[in-house]
């Protein structure tokens, strides 16, 4: 087995009396699409945010290919390789969908502290720029602004901008969310086309969809996890049918 | 030459308002010969006196109107500024490119320790900490006895080289000439990778952390930036008055700023120049023509001010400049449609 991509060891999170993190170990491993799935108030968004760096843990280590990431800022962990898209689209307004991604294309390539070259008619950003809206087959949409797109473009165009880094992990904080059966459809297909070219640690209350892309779950409740295993063997375990998927059903 | 154009934006793909700020430098330029013409010399005492405040606010708006951050000190800068040639003519410096280095310098340093310690906060408490240093940096001044105190001190027009400042229009040119340079290098930045970072941090500051950005590191070099602009402007001011004293830099100076980059289009190249114009000549003229409309009332020239001001701010959308693109744009449409008919 290859090393894993992602690690925590043993974190832990409270605020004040309330446990969002319990003594939590994970693996994400590389190439893998691995979902994050558990009740409302699991403790799944502020996990995300400690692997993220937005919140720090009380206790125990994030692990990134290998290296504890655990002090980091936010920029850094994103230079070492770590994409997100947020719960509520998260994109650049006023700005058009090319520039968008013009801008995340700079951003990668790290010299942005240039006060002469202008940055949206430079060839080589262009390029890029496009190569990555291509990606989420945004490309005809590329001259319109952010606020004529639709809400499933729009959380295309934060997927791409997630992407424009080279992520080595990518976190996915509930991608389907308010989406139409079609946009949900579309994410998915996208979703499946990255497996095994970057690790994703998808958050998602569509449970079609994680079924679907997942090659492993881990099952959070009260900020602890009760299950780890493939769709298959989630959907068997008792405990998880009792704790939450029994709710549904 | 045709290269030259393109870049400043006057033909070819160029942003509009970039042509509205060329045009409104020209204006500066040619204003002399309308006032020889016309025998009006109190006219280009007016016209430096916009320069100078265009100058500051253009500083102003790199900060306000591209980056976001609302900061009201900046009339701080313009004192440092300033102060700075009073401070190097008391002992004896006359130099002005001495001078115009100095205030670069001191409003660098200044602007840098300011923005550290202001950046850390956002929103009310960044208007409010950058107020707080201003209003430091003011009572600093008014208690320095050796240099004025309150009552500032009077100064001389500084000596650069072989251009005599007191000869006719020699200063006029010498700020005009600043204008042309702030004019081109903030229109260079501003499209620039930084500049493109610094608006999309303004626009969403969570999704420049996402893709690996430090926000901070470009708000505070915008800030030292528009600082030393600020202190370019306030140096040339104290040539301009001869006189300076901590008046310059009273908070409701860094209001005006405000209000004039507000007026004439928040985050656009030719905003706060247009914007000094209407302000400025508002200011001086309104009394003027109160005391001959209604005498007893010529006090209170701002009773109409305010209502203006707030006029433009509510169906002036992006301000003056707006105003005056969405007129083009509706003449341009009115002939394009006629075209078609």
């Amino acid at each position: 087995m290859t090393a894993p991509v992602l690690s925590l060891e043993n974190i832990s999170k409270t605020f004040g009396a309330l446990i969002a993190t319990s003594g939590l170990s994970l693996d994400v491993r590389a190439g893998e699409i691995h979902a994050l799935i558990g009740p409302n108030g699991a403790g799944k968004t502020t996990l995300i945010q400690q692997i993220y760096g937005a919140l720090s843990p009380d206790s125990g280590s994030i692990f990134l290919n290998g290296d504890d990431i655990t002090s980091l800022s936010v920029p850094a962990r994103v230079r070492k390789g770590i994409g997100r898209s947020f719960q509520i689209s998260n994109v650049l307004t006023g700005f058009s969908v090319l520039e968008n991604a013009i801008i995340a294309e700079q951003a990668r390539r790290g010299h942005c502290f240039s006060f002469l070259s202008p940055a949206f008619s430079d060839a080589s950003l262009i390029a890029g720029a496009e190569q990555l809206l291509d990606r989420v087959g945004l490309l005809a949409r590329a001259s319109q602004q952010v606020a004529a797109l639709a809400h499933g473009e729009r959380r295309m165009l934060e997927l791409a901008l997630a992407l424009a880094g080279q992520p080595s992990l990518l976190l996915l904080d509930e991608p389907m969310a308010g989406a139409g059966i079609e946009d949900s459809q579309h994410m998915t297909q996208i979703i499946d086309q990255l497996r095994g070219k970057v690790a994703i640690l998808l958050i998602e209350h569509d449970m079609d969809a994680v079924f679907r892309l997942a090659d492993r779950i881990t099952v959070l409740v009260e900020g602890q996890i009760i299950a780890v295993g493939t769709p298959d063997e989630i959907s068997q375990n008792q405990h998880v049918k009792a704790a939450y998927l029994g709710d549904d059903s | 030459m045709a290269g030259i154009l393109r870049i400043l934006g006057i033909i070819g793909s160029g942003m509009a308002h970039n042509r509205m700020l060329w045009l409104v430098v020209a204006g500066f330029g040619l204003f002399p010969i309308f006032t020889h013409v016309a025998d009006l010399p109190f006219w280009n005492d007016l016209a430096m006196r916009i320069m100078l405040l265009g100058i500051a606010a253009m500083g102003l708006n790199l900060v306000l109107g591209y980056g976001g951050m609302v900061s009201f000190g900046h009339a701080a800068f313009i004192g440092i500024g300033a102060y700075c040639v009073g401070i190097s003519q008391y002992y004896g410096l006359m130099d002005g490119w001495l001078h115009i280095l100095f205030a670069l310098l001191a409003c660098g340093i200044t602007g840098l320790i300011i923005g550290v310690l202001a950046l850390r906060t956002s929103g009310i408490y960044f208007i409010m900490i950058t107020l707080g240093f201003a209003q430091m940096l003011f009572f600093l001044f008014v208690s320095l006895e050796n240099f004025g105190g309150d009552d500032g001190m009077s100064i001389d027009r500084a000596e650069f080289g072989i251009i005599d400042l007191y000869e006719p229009l020699r200063l006029y040119f010498l700020i005009w000439g600043v204008l042309v340079l702030v004019g081109v290098m903030l229109m260079v930045i501003v499209r620039s990778r930084f500049g493109v970072t610094l608006q999309a941090i303004k626009s969403n500051e969570t999704r420049v952390e996402a893709m690996g950005l430090v926000p901070l590191h470009y708000k505070l070099v915008s800030y030292v930036m528009s600082a030393m602009i600020c202190g370019l402007a306030g140096a040339l001011f104290a040539s301009w008055q001869e006189y300076v004293s901590p008046d310059i830099m009273h908070w409701t100076r860094s209001g005006e700023l405000m209000i004039i980059i507000i007026l004439g289009g928040l985050g656009t190249l030719a905003g706060p120049i247009i914007g000094a114009i209407v302000f400025l000549l508002l200011e001086e003229f309104l009394p003027l023509m109160l005391e001959t409309l209604l005498p007893a009332y010529a006090e209170n020239w701002m009773i109409i001010f305010g209502p203006l001001l707030v006029l433009v701010v509510l169906f002036g959308r992006g301000g003056l400049v707006g105003l005056i693109n969405r007129i083009i744009d509706r003449l341009k449409g009115s002939s394009a449609s006629r075209g078609r008919s």
